[in-house]
């Protein structure tokens, strides 16, 4: 009693320092495997370095590799195939995921069958389905050519055609992320209070007003993090792309990290690498900033 | 409680039974139409797995094995060494899992119970770095990891993943919720801190604990990049690796069948702790979800 505030001294810096030692194993990890590579990152995009001649001699080259990537029809590419696999991400996922999130919202039976279907993908691996859509695929003798030759509608190229395959790797994407951001809409949909629903019914309000007036705006707040979460997880992807593609037909799929990757550690080139990734970071934080301008102007 | 439910037309007024039914039959259909897509993948990664290498390549398409091949699953062990994999797999994500659910409750604790100057600073800062994303520091944590010699080890899979923002914020939010009381009486009963972390506050926060490690082993099981950059000895590799290395075995359609195979096996464990464990997962995304 009285003794959080004005307590004896003695007993209260001991309570601060029991405070300390509970967050000191995570702060200490954060500084070495966190705020160090942070900056350690930085340092080296402004590098040059083969990660074998010791760190200490990195050679300074300033803001060249900036320059240089950004001037790099290559790199120009793999950004915008970045961009491609993210905006196919946003344009499919939030409205489906809504639409699974009404559907579980209904009071219908065997709920966990359903939770399962639509779920069970997003714990799957994704190395596995990777591998599973690269033989679905497959020209020759994948089932999605066999059905759309079953339906007489022409077959594709799917992998070896440069748009079709970012489609097959969006495919990807947005098939395993449904279920997760159902459960996310599901939560955002179950806190709207029924009284307005009903308040809108007397009203005379339809359907489709219903929607548009009372749970689209209240479901403001959740769907702009669906779209910061989509985004920010769509401009890192590497495995999908890694396994199915690698990049190809071309550099035609080629996205940031996997060059990276490719560049890092086939290359030996870490300064381009970094400068690379810090390009990346910033197109993920300024994505994320104008998306949260937008829903804050919208209100 | 359903907005669809509602009718539209007028005011007030109960819909009508025809109407009803029609509503569920279109939602049950919705559902169904929706379903098979989802199940498609696991269907087919199934079937081929079973399916003979002629099979495989057939034209038209067999849509299911005539004879199923079972053996193709006790072949999958002997071509690259999955055992050895999936044990490796299970110490590293139950080692990862362990670590997190203790770094992040200990820290949760730390700073949603104590008032030491310097936490709420602390804790942004905290927050924020551990918020850049993991491709920007993979450089670096490599080279820490190298120069330690952790290459090819298990401490080198398992200490880079012990922490997560994720976890620390959310045990923080759980714990936040916790009386005082409890903790002050337990203080003038003698107790000593470590004493309350263990004896309060970790039974207290248990759904919160399970969601988090639920999602923590998830994650981790099918972490692919750092594994993919640290790993080159065969004997270290978790699951996933091996299963992209099983993909240099069977690169023709013709035994795509033990690539299947090895994909279903990969797949298995994910599948059984969510079936198990359904409920916290559900609700841990949904308050990860809503809290941000």
């Amino acid at each position: 009693m009285g003794q959080r505030r004005r307590g004896r001294a003695g007993y209260l810096r001991r309570r601060d320092l029991a405070g300390w030692l509970f967050v000191a194993p995570v702060l200490i990890f954060s500084v070495i495997f966190f705020l160090g590579p942070l900056l350690f990152a930085i340092v080296l995009s402004l590098h040059q370095w083969d990660m074998i001649s010791p760190v200490t001699q990195m050679t300074w080259v300033g803001f060249l590799h900036y320059v240089r990537l950004l001037q790099d029809p290559l790199f120009r590419l793999i950004l915008r195939n970045t961009f491609a696999y993210t905006l196919g991400s946003l344009v499919f996922i939030p409205p489906l995921s809504l639409g699974i999130a009404f559907l579980l919202n209904a009071r219908v039976r065997l709920q966990w069958l359903w939770r399962t279907l639509y779920f069970t993908p997003v714990v799957t691996s994704t190395v596995a389905l990777s591998i599973v859509w690269t033989h679905l695929f497959d020209q020759n003798f994948g089932p999605i050519n066999a059905l759309l030759g079953d339906l007489h509608l022409p077959l594709q190229p799917w992998l070896s055609s440069p748009t079709e395959a970012m489609l097959v790797v969006i495919s990807l994407s947005v098939w395993q992320s449904l279920g997760y951001y159902a459960i996310i809409f599901l939560a955002g949909l179950q806190g709207i209070p029924q009284e307005l629903y009903e308040a809108g019914s007397l009203d005379g309000a339809g359907q489709w007003a219903q929607f548009r007036s009372i749970t689209l705006p209240l479901l403001r707040t959740t769907t702009l993090f669906v779209i910061v979460i989509i985004t920010i997880n769509a401009l890192q992807v590497f495995v999908p792309i890694f396994v199915i593609t690698n990049g190809g037909p071309v550099d035609t799929t080629d996205v940031v990290v996997l060059k990276m990757y490719d560049v890092a550690f086939n290359y030996l080139q870490m300064g381009t690498a970094s400068a690379m990734a810090m390009i990346l970071f910033l197109i993920v934080l300024i994505c994320t900033l104008i998306q949260f301008r937008l829903a804050r102007t919208d209100n | 409680m359903n907005p669809s439910l509602a009718r539209a037309g007028s005011p007030g007024r109960r819909p009508t039974n025809v109407r009803r039914v029609l509503r569920r039959a279109a939602i049950y259909t919705l559902l169904i139409v929706g379903a098979v897509p989802m199940a498609f993948p696991f269907y087919y990664v199934i079937a081929s797995s079973l399916m003979t290498p002629d099979e495989l390549i057939q034209i038209p398409i067999t849509w299911w094995p005539h004879h199923p091949q079972w053996q193709t699953y006790a072949n999958v062990w002997t071509v690259i060494p999955f055992a050895r994999m999936f044990v490796n797999s299970l110490f590293v994500t139950l080692a990862i899992t362990l670590g997190i659910l203790l770094t992040s409750s200990l820290a949760g604790f730390g700073f949603a119970k104590y008032h030491f100057k310097g936490r709420d600073v602390a804790f942004l800062a905290l927050l924020s770095s551990m918020m850049v994303p993991f491709f920007v520091l993979l450089i670096p944590i490599y080279y820490i990891i190298k120069e330690l010699g952790w290459l090819d080890t298990y401490q080198g899979l398992i200490v880079p993943n012990i922490v997560t923002a994720f976890g620390v914020f959310l045990l923080r939010q759980f714990i936040l919720t916790i009386p005082d009381e409890l903790i002050d009486a337990a203080r003038i009963d003698g107790a000593r801190e470590l004493r309350i972390y263990w004896s309060i506050i970790l039974p207290l926060i248990r759904p919160a604990l399970s969601a988090l490690g639920i999602f923590a082993f998830i994650y981790q099981w099918e972490n692919f990049l750092w594994p993919l950059l640290i790993l080159q000895n065969p004997s270290m590799f978790t699951v996933p690796i091996g299963l992209n290395s099983l993909r240099s075995y069977a690169d023709t359609q013709q035994n795509a069948n033990l690539l299947m195979a090895g994909s279903v096996l990969a797949i298995v464990p994910s599948v059984i702790v969510f079936l198990l464990l359904q409920r916290q997962f559900v609700r841990g995304i949904s308050l990860g979800g809503l809290k941000g």
